[in-house]
């Protein structure tokens, strides 16, 4: 089969970004000092995949530890916010399959999945920023922890938000919830249920 | 036949809606193990029912790491204690997305003492292998296995190359002693694709195909028969062993839930001294 020299290069750098995830992958609750490659911070958003090496700071947030994550966690009054997103339900499952997806992470989040997005829509944001609100109880001093796994650009985004949206004390928490199992027990949550009907309305055209 | 995004978009808000019902407290930290126990309760009822499973003398031996190298290729040996009793063996792992991974039953033609299998897992986890005896018991087994993501990571291949020879199958014996069960290693070409693995490059989740049957009879008597799911790992290995009594030759049929059915028969070993 004939394929173009652009075809070949695109295969042979889509090959290159595969083995990169895939070692992202393999790399677990690695540190964002561990990342091989050295990433600037976008300027604003980060609108790529979001599985993939983040930068090692975030402008206007305090990037956390596991150590510094639990005396934060001591010190009372956090907001955490997991941004993992749900896997995806299998269509055309077999009668009778037992299908029984579960979602673990640090005790005590609110789960918004989705939020971590860089391309939010202009409704999608403002339910965002309403349920920040109302979780912080307007209180732009709350200190508010953003994570979501090792390497995911999710959390990076939504604590870069925070930060436009006049947040003072954001957290990003990079190791994620692989960093948290090493060292804590996890709890099963369920996905936020506000957010969740807000950015279904939302949604689409 | 892929799944679009928006598809993609939609079953996720699918798996919300599921997940959204059942709102609880918030777990406070240490409620884990009581939770866990819960999980176990709801799909023991689910898959047994109202069978009582019994804990105190397990029949299986489990053997699997602490913790994994790689949650997509955790290596599990089974070895059953009171071979002639067993009938069948459950294996779960309790926080997959399809939490029963695999049933065995065993026919005539097994020696069913030991079995190793590759297994995927997810997230940290209780594993749960149930006997079944021949008069109806059910006796479990447990432990807990640091893993995770082993059911979304992706092959680091496209589709195509991960499903090139697909059904492809082979068989080796361990040397045969006389009147000694018959060692095999079973090693199927398939991807297993769990439907949660995103392609990297197209954004997309590659549809699941999973082996769902395989039956090995020797010399027509069933040897087993394991009902799977995407808990298994891609490019299936499972070693079991045979009675030495049989003749004719092994048959391996492989199904999947795509359709799939690939069938294909080995010579048994002769016995030598």
């Amino acid at each position: 089969m004939h394929r173009s020299p652009a075809t070949e290069r695109l295969r042979g750098a889509a090959a290159a970004f595969l083995v990169a995830c895939l070692a992202a992958t393999f790399l677990t609750a690695a540190s964002p000092a561990d990342s091989p490659v050295d990433v600037p911070e976008p300027a604003g958003l980060w609108e790529g995949a979001l599985q993939g090496y983040t930068p090692k700071t975030l402008a206007g947030a305090t990037v956390l530890d596991g150590p510094q994550l639990d005396a934060l966690i001591a010190g009372g009054s956090v907001v955490l916010v997991d941004v993992s997103e749900a896997g995806p339900t299998p269509p055309n499952q077999p009668a009778g399959r037992l299908w029984r997806p579960i979602h673990r992470a640090i005790p005590g989040s609110i789960w918004l999945p989705g939020a971590g997005s860089g391309t939010l829509t202009p409704p999608e944001q403002a339910a965002l920023a309403d349920r920040i609100a109302a979780l912080t109880q307007g209180d732009r001093g709350r200190a508010i922890v953003t994570y979501c796994h090792p390497d995911c650009w999710g959390s990076w985004n939504l604590g870069k938000r925070l930060v436009g949206l006049g947040y003072r004390k954001v957290h990003w928490y990079p190791e994620g919830i692989e960093g948290w199992q090493e060292r804590h027990d996890t709890a099963a949550i369920h996905p936020d249920e506000t957010w969740t009907r807000r950015a279904q309305d939302g949604a689409g055209p | 036949m892929r799944m679009s995004h928006r598809a993609a978009a939609l079953s996720a808000g699918l798996f919300l809606a599921a997940l959204a019902a059942p709102v609880t407290a918030w777990a406070a930290a240490g409620d884990d193990a009581a939770e866990r126990d819960a999980r176990w309760k709801d799909l023991q009822q689910s898959i047994f029912g109202n069978r009582p499973v019994e804990t105190a003398k397990p029949l299986v031996r489990m053997d699997l790491p602490d913790r994994a190298n790689d949650a997509s290729l955790v290596p599990l040996t089974l070895t059953i204690a009171d071979k002639d009793r067993i009938k069948g063996l459950y294996l779960v792992i309790d926080d997959n997305p399809a939490p029963l991974a695999a049933h065995f039953t065993f026919g005539p033609a097994a020696d069913p003492e030991e079995l190793k299998l590759r297994v995927r897992v997810n997230t940290y986890t209780n594993v749960h292998a149930v006997a079944e005896t021949k008069d109806g018991a059910l006796v479990q087994t447990t432990q807990f296995v640091k893993a995770s993501g082993g059911c979304s990571a992706p092959m680091g291949m496209t589709d195509e190359e991960a499903m090139k020879g697909m059904g492809d199958m082979r068989l080796k014996f361990a040397d045969a002693a006389p009147g000694k069960p018959i060692a095999a290693t079973l090693m199927i070409r398939h991807p297993n694709f769990t439907g949660l693995q995103m392609n990297q490059v197209s954004r997309e989740y590659t549809p699941a195909r999973y082996i769902n049957r395989i039956s090995v009879t020797y010399g027509g008597k069933n040897v087993f028969v394991m009902e799977g799911d995407i808990s298994i790992s891609a490019n299936p290995v499972i070693n079991f062993a045979m009675l030495p009594e049989g003749k004719g030759p092994v048959t391996v049929v492989t199904q999947d839930n795509q359709g799939g059915r690939w069938e294909r028969s080995f010579d048994a070993p002769v016995a030598s001294n």
